[in-house]
């Protein structure tokens, strides 16, 4: 078992229950036993950076030296602009020593204790997409998904900028691809698998969202996915609920189902439907579980 | 066709039009990543011809699809039309206002933490590589797109400006900073380190700092700030009227009570409150005393970034396992 400091960031502790609740029951059987964090706060997303940056570097640091308190040596994170927010930080707090003085001073004079940079910040998708993580995949995948025809879309902030994230080629991303095919499904491949799902700006600029929206999901559509999957709960709300508003401006029937990364490996992994929580979705997932009892 | 080993995508071109094809247009100058005018796009990706090498490319057995850059009009082969680039370019007054007409009669000294604080932006080379798979401005072809704003924030930045804030409240409009979808792939493809999705991360800071908040994607940010402070995690059923003003959030009940229906609008009683949260507050309350504000709190971050390698953690993909989605997957449109 590998402990890792497990952080949840917001939506998985609100809207989006379900990859929580599928992301523990998944974690023991790849090999990862969760350290939950108490007092961490939401990262901040891009808006607190864009808002008052020096507020979200110190917000940052705070979750990484909390996590740094549990002795594990990495924090998973299952959200794509969790995992930038926190390596960003990370990054300038390891590399920059006046800088950790400064923001280790502000943590400790509120009660917080120093982080001196041993943390390094991983998204699930990058702890099993190879070595011994992608081994305890193929094993816990038993029951397989019956090559089921999925569309990975990555979303942005777990691939830009590479400089930060540099798990992979972020023009030609693999590790979804290879998680799909231990898990027994087939990856479908288009073009905006790598483009934004506009959630950023769905809110004060829907309209643009919904045109970056629609190019993944009728891509996927076309290409003839079964569903799509995300590691991110960002991407997933937004092509999920976000659907629904994009059939009212197309006029299009759009019935995609998309899964969150624990949730596809969790079918694959045979768990219960109280773990994997399918009734949340706005879209439903039943072509998908039919499909997968025949 | 044959080209020495030190050849680069340009030396390539020059060739081809040589010995080949003398019709083939595209544009270039200096041949050394200074004048910005051969951008083009290399199996998808927004590229400098003059900087990119060859050989690695050759040797890994690949042949490179070449095309015109994204998110503007083609005009022949690989030359695109810039006028709307440079349309945008012209609308942030790329020039210093500093607020006085007189002629000094000493030099006024600029020192060089001031000069720090613009110094990825000044490095704009105008090519358009961060305009070609813009998410955003493909949505929207009005947006300002990111190297207007990054030029924005080079004079919005710099110490000798005096119209910061008429110059924040130009970049807040419609097709301003707020439109900006966050897709960093102008920062991965600019070839001289501006970063524009940075430079408009600073523009937003700024306008928080000077009061310019009314835009809805400013009211979004503060809404978050708010949450931190209060329940440590995003207050996330409130975010819309916050952002949106209550009457727009009530148009949006339908949809609001669709979603509510799946648990997707988590009730805000009782709050989801994050253990010593105010150590939140009194972080905030602590950094706002200590003047890195507004853009400085970027900036102060930039020595560190730099000093990244991209191959650093990416050595972790020799070990990847092996496999081939697809045949070929096609190539990145950005
Ligand atoms: S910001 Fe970079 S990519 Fe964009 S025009 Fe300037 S130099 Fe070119
Ligand atoms: S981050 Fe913003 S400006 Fe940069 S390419 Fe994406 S949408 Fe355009
Ligand atoms: S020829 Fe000048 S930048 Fe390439």
């Amino acid at each position: 078992m590998q402990r890792v400091a497990y952080y949840t960031g917001c939506l998985a502790a609100l809207s989006a229950k379900e990859l929580n609740t599928s992301t523990k029951a998944l974690a023991p059987k790849l090999g990862l036993e969760l350290v939950e964090l108490e007092s961490v706060t939401c990262c901040g997303a891009g808006d607190i950076h864009e808002a008052e940056p020096d507020y979200y570097l110190h917000l940052n640091a705070r979750i990484l030296a909390y996590a740094e308190e549990t002795g594990c040596e990495t924090l998973m994170t299952i959200c794509n602009v969790c995992t930038l927010n926190l390596r960003q930080a990370n990054w300038q707090l390891k590399n920059d020593e006046e800088l950790r003085a400064r923001v280790n001073q502000n943590l400790e004079t509120v009660g917080v204790p120093p982080y001196s940079g041993n943390v390094d910040v991983r998204h699930l998708l990058w702890l099993i997409a190879e070595g011994d993580g992608y081994e305890r995949l193929k094993e816990a995948a038993h029951k397989g998904l019956k090559g089921l025809r999925i569309a990975p879309f990555y979303g942005c902030q777990i691939l830009r900028p590479s400089k930060i994230l540099g798990f992979e080629d972020p023009d030609r991303p693999w590790s979804l691809e290879a998680i799909i095919q231990a898990c027994g499904g087939e990856p479908i491949d288009y073009p905006a698998k790598i483009k934004c799902c506009g959630f950023p700006i769905i809110q004060a600029r829907e309209e643009v969202a919904l045109s970056e929206l629609i190019q993944p999901i009728e891509q996927a559509q076309e290409a003839g996915a079964d569903a799509m999957v995300t590691p991110c709960p960002l991407c997933h709300l937004s092509l999920d609920a976000w659907q629904l508003k994009l059939r009212k401006a197309t006029g299009k029937d759009f019935q995609m189902p998309i899964l969150h990364l624990s949730q596809l490996i969790g079918v694959a992994a045979g768990l219960e439907e109280s773990e994997l929580k399918f009734k949340r979705h706005v879209v439903s997932v039943d072509p998908v579980t039919s499909k997968l009892e025949v | 066709m044959d080209a020495p080993e030190w050849a680069c995508l340009l030396d390539v071109l020059d060739l081809i039009k040589d010995k080949h094809d003398g019709t083939l247009a595209y544009r270039k100058s200096c041949r050394m990543m200074i004048c910005g005018s051969c951008g083009m796009r290399m199996d998808g990706r927004a590229v400098l011809a003059c900087k990119e090498r060859m050989k690695p490319i050759v040797d890994a057995g690949h042949v490179p699809v070449i095309s015109a850059m994204g998110n503007m009009p083609v005009l022949k082969d690989l030359v695109v039309d810039m006028s709307p680039f440079w349309g945008k370019i012209r609308s942030v007054k790329p020039w210093l206002d500093p607020g006085y007409d007189e002629v000094a009669e000493k030099e006024r000294i600029v020192s060089q933490q001031q000069m720090n604080v613009i110094h990825k932006e000044a490095l704009c080379i105008m090519c358009g590589c961060c305009v070609s798979e813009c998410n955003s401005m493909e949505a929207d072809p009005d947006f300002m797109g990111p190297a207007a704003l990054a030029k924005g924030f080079r004079f919005v930045g710099d110490a000798r400006d005096q119209a910061d804030v008429e110059r924040l409240n130009t970049l807040n409009e419609e097709h301003g900073i707020w439109d900006c979808t966050r897709c960093y792939f102008c920062n991965e493809r600019c070839p001289k380190g501006v970063d524009p999705r940075d430079a408009i991360a600073k523009l937003g800071a700024e306008s928080v700092k000077q009061g310019v908040d009314h835009d809805m994607g400013a009211k979004h940010a503060k809404w978050f700030i708010r949450s931190t402070e209060t329940t440590g995690w995003l207050r996330e059923t409130e975010l819309v009227p916050k952002t949106q003003g209550i009457i727009e959030a009530i148009k949006q009940t339908g949809f609001a009570l669709k979603l509510a229906r799946k648990g997707k609008v988590p009730p805000p009683f009782p709050p989801h409150v994050a253990a010593d949260v105010k150590e939140a507050r009194a972080l905030r309350e602590l950094v706002g005393e200590q003047g890195r504000d507004g853009a400085l709190g970027i900036v102060q971050g930039e020595h560190a970034l730099g000093r990244i390698e991209f191959t650093e953690e990416a050595g972790a993909r020799e070990n990847a396992p092996e496999i081939q989605p697809g045949v070929e997957p096609p190539p990145a449109e950005g």
